[in-house]
């Protein structure tokens, strides 16, 4: 069996790092839209892979992903 | 075990599912108006956030994202009914969120120390309410996991699968909330 958990581990550190640099290294404009969607792919990973979306009734996969798209629109088109 | 296919029963039981999207409206709406003032102040809202210490916001969102890895597999094992190896798991997800109330103490302590209070200004009014909500509600996961650990080890079976599951979602939820919050505080403006 896949450990699925361990690698969505993994890879949530990498993009935690990855949006660390970008926030020092980047120019403003296009940092927020970055920072914004690697914080979308972390909190969906979370949702998915450790809270077991990814197993329940589509209604709630598409709440969340909802939810999370909204937020990620908003911010990028205020910040 | 419920049939988490159905919409009455999604990982952890509907209850706390409704608190979940409940708990992110409500932080989801304040992040929102945080980043409108900040768009409308953004001078100050940027020289406000570069007194913020990025280094322990990282480090507190690796503490954060490490936790909820612990209680996953935490999960996991209970599920395959390795109760002693779950435990091991949730014990290291309970240090992981303690490391995190440490360090966010530490970092308000320093801001104390430094005079930015709730009153210096918007963005450090935003800062106090928002990481502070946050602080409680990892705290009450906090002891929400103690609680469930103490049960499971007391009578292995008296903690059904459900309210394990919970439990983990609520932890869950608090590195959701971190989530939203850590980059519009720490890295946007």
């Amino acid at each position: 069996m896949k450990d699925t958990i361990s690698s969505t581990f993994i890879l949530l550190l990498a993009l935690t790092i990855i949006a660390a640099f970008l926030a020092l290294n980047v120019s403003a404009e296009i940092m927020a839209t970055a920072v914004v969607t690697l914080a979308l792919i972390k909190f969906w990973l979370v949702a998915f892979q450790f809270m077991e979306l990814k197993k329940a009734h589509p209604f709630w996969k598409y709440l969340i992903l909802g939810f999370g798209g909204l937020m990620g629109i908003i911010l990028v088109i205020l910040l | 075990m419920n049939n988490t296919k159905s919409i009455y029963y999604p990982p952890g039981g509907i209850l706390i599912w409704i608190i979940i999207y409940l708990e992110l409206i409500t932080f989801g709406m304040a992040i929102l108006a945080l980043a409108y003032y900040g768009s409308e102040e953004r001078e100050l809202f940027h020289s406000s956030s570069l007194k913020l210490n990025k280094t322990i916001g990282t480090i507190n969102t690796i503490l954060l994202l490490t936790s909820g890895f612990f209680v996953a597999k935490g999960i996991c094992f209970f599920k395959a009914a390795n109760i002693k190896k779950a435990l091991f798991y949730f014990n290291w997800a309970m240090l992981g969120g303690f490391g995190f109330l440490v360090l966010k103490s530490f970092e308000y302590y320093e801001k104390l120390e430094a005079g930015l209070h709730m009153d210096y200004n918007s963005f450090f009014r935003f800062y106090w309410l928002l990481t502070g909500f946050h602080f409680i509600h990892v705290l009450v996961g906090l002891v929400i996991l103690l609680v469930i650990t103490f049960s499971i080890r007391k009578k292995q079976t008296e903690a059904s699968f459900e309210d394990i599951e919970a439990s983990a979602s609520f932890w869950h939820m608090c590195d959701l909330i971190w989530l939203l919050l850590f980059p519009v505080l720490y890295l946007l403006f």
